[in-house]
C-alpha cells in the first residue's frame, strides 16, 4: 500500500518536474513547481517525517513560490514563449544527465544511500516534532547558529541595499521643472 | 496625528488599547441592535403620506356632489410643463356648480412634474394633488389620467391626516400589481 | 493479497464517515453564513436586509445558489484556460482540507456499540503547522486566477494578494509560536487541553502577551482571508471586483465558498488557540456538552468578523504594508521573547 503510494508521488512529481523545465510560459512553470514541492511533501510523510513535509508544505510551497508567482507575473511572457528553447547546449546537457542518473543507480544499488534508523525507531519518530528540535538544538547547535546568523546578514544587506537608494540625494531625476 | 515631533504617549496608549476601534465597534453594535426604520412595502407595509403630500390630480365635488370644476382653464395656463388639456362644455343639468363644465379634463403624469401650481391657480379649488403615489406600470395608456378617473373617490380619505404607516395587501393578478392599504391597521414610524 | 482484520475496515469507515460529514457542513454552512452576513449588514445600515424570499429572507441563499448555478459560466478570451479553470479549486481545497486537522472535542462513546469516537480527523502531532501551511496554499487560487483572468484588476488584485499573504503569514506564525511556547504541544488537541479548567486558563487570559498574540493573529487572519478592512484583492472601490472579475456563475460561487469556510476556519482556530476551545469558561454544575461552547465561541468569532467588516473601512495598501511589517512583526518578536522569559 505504502509502495504503490510512493510510486504515484514519485511519479506525479518526476512528470511535474520535467514540465517545469520543459512548458514554456513561465507562470505554468511555477504551478508545475508547486505541484512537484507537493508532491516531495507527501513522500516526506511516508517516510515518518510529518514535521518536515509541513515546513516544506509551509516555507516552499506556501511563501517562496508565492514570491516565485509574485516576480514571474509581472515579466512580459509573450516575448519568452517565441524564442526557441532547444539551444546547442542539449548534447552536453543530456551527457551530464545520463552520468548522473548512472551514479545515482550505482550509489542506490551499492546500498549507499539508505541507512539504518539506529535510535529512531518508530516509537521516537512519533514524536518527529521533538526529536528534530532537540537534535538541532543540541548536536547541530553549531551549524544552526550559522545559518542563523547567515540570514540575519543577508536581512541587514538587503535592507542596506534598499536604504541606499533612499538616502542618497537626487539631483538629475528629470522631475522638477 | 499631531504633529508634534516625538511620540504622544497618550496617543500611544489608545492605539494599543484600540480605544477607536471599540468606540466604532460600539456604534455599530448599536445600530445592530436598534429596530430597522425600513418599511416592509409592498409585503407588509405602505407610507401613507401627509395631507400636504403632492401625488396625483383630483377632481373634488361639493358637498350636493356637484363637480366643483368650471372649465376655466387656469390650471392649465399656470403648467409649466402644460401637460393639463382641458375642454369646456356647457351643460345645464347640474353636473357643476356653474353651467360651464369640463367635457374633457386630462393630465400627462409622464409630464407632470407635481408642482402643484394648478392647484393654487384653481378658483373653485376642484384641483388637488392627492395621495396616491404608486405610478409605476407597464402601459403608456395608465400614464394619462382622465377626467372620470379623477372624478372617483380616493382611497385615502381627507379625514385622515396621514404620516402613517398602515398595513398593506400586496396583490399581483394578471391586471397588474396592487397594493392595497388596511387604513383601519396603522402605526407611527419607526425614526 | 492480505485481507485486513475487521478493526481495520472499521476505522477506515469511521474515518470516511467523519471526513463526509464536516465536508457536508462545510459546503451547507455558506448558505447560512451568506443569508447571516446580509442581514448583519442591512441591521448595522439600519435596514432590513434579505426579507422577500421565505421568513426574514431565510430561503435567500437558495435562491442565489440557483442563480449562480444558471448563469453563463464566461471564459475571458485570450484567458490561460487551463490555469483560470483549475483557480477556484485551488483556492477551495485548502479552505476545506484545513479541517482535517481541527478538533471539535474530547472523545465521545457511542452508547449502543460501546465505542469510542474521537471528534477530529486527524490528530496530527504537527497540527498547527499543517494547519498554517496549508491555509497559506489558499492563495494560489487567488494568484493563479487572478493571472490567467488575462486581466488588468484581476493581475493586480493577485499580486496585491500575494504581497500581503507573505507579509501576514510571518506574523501569524509568530503569534502561533507563542502558543505552542506555552502548551509544548504543536497538536490542537493538547493546545486545548492545556487550557482545561477555567477562565483564566485560557490563552487570551494569559498576561501580558495573551492578548496580544490574539490580537496579532486576528489581525493577520483577516488579512490572509481577504475580509475588509485588509480586502484589496477584490478592492471594489478601485479594481472592479478584484481577482474575480472575470469570474461568473460557479467558479465564482467557489471563490465565495472557499472564502466563507476560510473565516469560519479562523473562527475555529482563533478559538482553539486562544479561548479554549470546547472547554467552559466557569465550571458548572449542570453537564453542558462541550460541542456547545465551542460552537457557541466559533459562532461568536464568525459574527465580529463580519462585525468588524461593516465597522471599518478598507486600508490604503501602503497602510497595510505598513501595519504588516512595521507594526505585527516587530511586536510579535518582542512577544515571543517575553514568551521566553516567562517561561523559564
Amino acid at each position: 500500500m505504502e509502495q504503490l503510494f510512493f510510486y504515484i508521488f514519485a511519479l506525479v512529481a518526476i512528470v511535474s518536474a520535467v514540465l517545469v523545465v520543459s512548458v514554456r510560459n513561465a507562470v505554468h512553470s511555477a504551478f508545475y513547481l508547486i505541484i512537484c514541492l507537493l508532491q516531495v511533501a507527501a513522500i516526506f510523510i511516508l517516510l515518518r517525517s510529518p514535521f518536515l513535509a509541513a515546513v516544506q508544505v509551509f516555507i516552499y510551497v506556501g511563501a517562496v513560490m508565492v514570491l516565485f508567482l509574485f516576480a514571474v507575473m509581472v515579466l512580459d511572457i509573450g516575448r519568452e514563449k517565441t524564442k526557441d528553447y532547444i539551444h546547442s547546449q542539449w548534447l552536453p546537457a543530456v551527457g551530464v544527465i545520463i552520468a548522473l542518473l548512472l551514479v545515482l543507480g550505482y550509489l542506490v544499488k551499492g546500498g549507499k544511500l539508505s541507512a539504518e534508523l539506529g535510535i529512531y525507531n518508530e516509537a521516537v519518530l512519533a514524536k518527529n516534532t521533538e526529536v528534530i528540535g532537540k537534535a538541532l538544538f543540541t548536536q547541530y547547535i553549531f551549524p544552526f547558529e550559522v545559518v542563523s546568523l547567515l540570514l540575519l546578514v543577508a536581512l541587514v544587506g538587503a535592507i542596506v541595499l534598499v536604504m541606499k537608494d533612499k538616502t542618497r540625494p537626487r539631483k538629475n531625476n528629470g522631475v522638477g521643472s | 496625528m499631531s504633529d508634534k515631533k516625538g511620540i504622544d504617549i497618550l496617543d500611544l496608549i489608545k492605539k494599543v488599547l484600540f480605544t477607536d476601534f471599540v468606540k466604532g465597534l460600539k456604534v455599530t453594535l448599536g445600530y445592530n441592535i436598534s429596530k430597522s426604520i425600513t418599511h416592509r412595502y409592498p409585503d407588509d407595509e405602505k407610507w401613507i403620506p401627509y395631507r400636504r403630500f403632492r401625488g396625483v390630480h383630483t377632481l373634488n365635488r361639493d358637498e350636493n356632489g356637484r363637480e366643483l370644476c368650471v372649465a376655466c382653464e387656469l390650471c392649465v395656463k399656470a403648467c409649466p410643463t402644460s401637460c393639463i388639456t382641458v375642454v369646456p362644455m356647457e351643460d345645464d343639468t347640474g353636473r357643476g356648480i356653474a353651467d360651464r363644465v369640463a367635457k374633457v379634463w386630462r393630465v400627462n403624469l409622464v409630464r407632470c412634474l407635481f408642482c402643484g401650481y394648478c392647484e393654487d391657480a384653481c378658483p373653485t379649488r376642484a384641483v388637488r394633488l392627492g395621495r396616491e403615489y404608486e405610478l409605476a406600470c407597464s402601459d403608456f395608456r395608465c400614464t394619462v389620467r382622465n377626467r372620470e378617473d379623477l372624478l372617483m373617490p380616493q382611497p385615502v380619505p381627507e379625514s385622515i391626516e396621514g404620516g402613517i404607516v398602515a398595513k398593506a395587501k400586496f396583490e399581483r393578478p394578471l391586471s397588474g400589481i396592487k397594493v392595497t392599504a388596511d387604513l383601519k391597521v396603522t402605526k407611527k414610524r419607526a425614526w | 493479497m492480505m485481507i485486513p482484520d475487521i478493526s481495520t475496515i472499521l476505522e477506515v469507515v469511521l474515518i470516511a464517515v467523519k471526513v463526509v460529514v464536516v465536508t457536508m457542513i462545510l459546503f451547507g454552512l455558506p448558505l447560512p453564513l451568506t443569508w447571516l452576513e446580509r442581514k448583519v449588514a442591512g441591521h448595522i445600515q439600519v435596514r432590513l436586509g434579505p426579507w422577500r424570499v421565505g421568513p426574514h429572507g431565510l430561503l435567500q441563499p437558495f435562491a442565489d445558489m440557483i442563480k449562480l448555478l444558471m448563469k453563463e459560466d464566461i471564459v475571458p478570451d485570450r484567458a490561460d484556460k487551463f490555469l483560470f479553470t483549475i483557480a477556484p479549486l485551488l483556492a477551495m481545497v485548502p479552505a476545506f482540507a484545513v479541517f482535517v486537522a481541527i478538533p471539535f472535542g474530547e472523545n465521545i462513546v457511542i452508547p449502543v456499540i460501546n465505542k469510542e469516537v474521537s471528534l477530529y480527523i486527524s490528530d496530527m502531532n504537527v497540527g498547527i503547522l499543517y494547519i498554517l501551511a496549508i491555509s497559506g496554499l489558499g492563495v494560489y487560487g487567488i494568484i493563479l486566477g487572478g493571472w490567467a483572468s488575462n486581466s488588468k484588476y484581476s493581475l493586480i488584485g493577485g499580486l496585491r494578494s500575494s504581497a500581503q499573504m507573505i507579509s501576514y503569514e510571518i506574523s501569524i506564525s509568530f503569534a502561533v509560536i507563542g502558543v505552542v511556547m506555552l502548551s509544548n504541544s504543536l497538536s490542537l488537541v493538547d493546545i486545548v487541553r492545556s487550557q482545561g479548567g477555567s477562565l483564566l486558563q485560557w490563552n487570551f487570559f494569559y498576561l501580558p502577551v495573551g492578548p496580544v498574540w490574539c490580537a496579532i493573529f486576528i489581525i493577520g487572519s483577516l488579512a490572509e482571508i481577504n475580509r475588509i478592512p485588509f480586502d484589496l484583492p477584490e478592492d471594489e472601490g478601485t479594481l472592479g471586483a478584484g481577482f474575480h472579475t472575470e469570474y461568473s456563475g460557479m467558479k465564482f460561487a467557489l471563490f465565495m465558498l472557499a472564502e466563507y469556510v476560510a473565516m469560519v476556519s479562523v473562527s475555529v482556530l482563533t478559538v482553539i488557540l486562544f479561548f479554549g476551545g470546547w472547554n467552559s469558561p466557569v465550571p458548572l454544575p449542570i453537564p453542558i456538552p462541550p460541542i456547545f461552547w465551542f460552537v457557541a465561541k466559533v459562532a461568536f468569532f464568525i459574527y465580529f468578523f463580519m462585525w468588524v467588516r461593516f465597522t471599518l473601512p478598507r486600508y490604503r495598501y501602503d497602510q497595510l504594508m505598513t501595519i504588516g511589517w512595521k507594526i505585527l512583526i516587530p511586536v510579535s518578536l518582542v512577544t515571543i521573547l517575553i514568551t521566553g522569559f516567562m517561561r523559564i
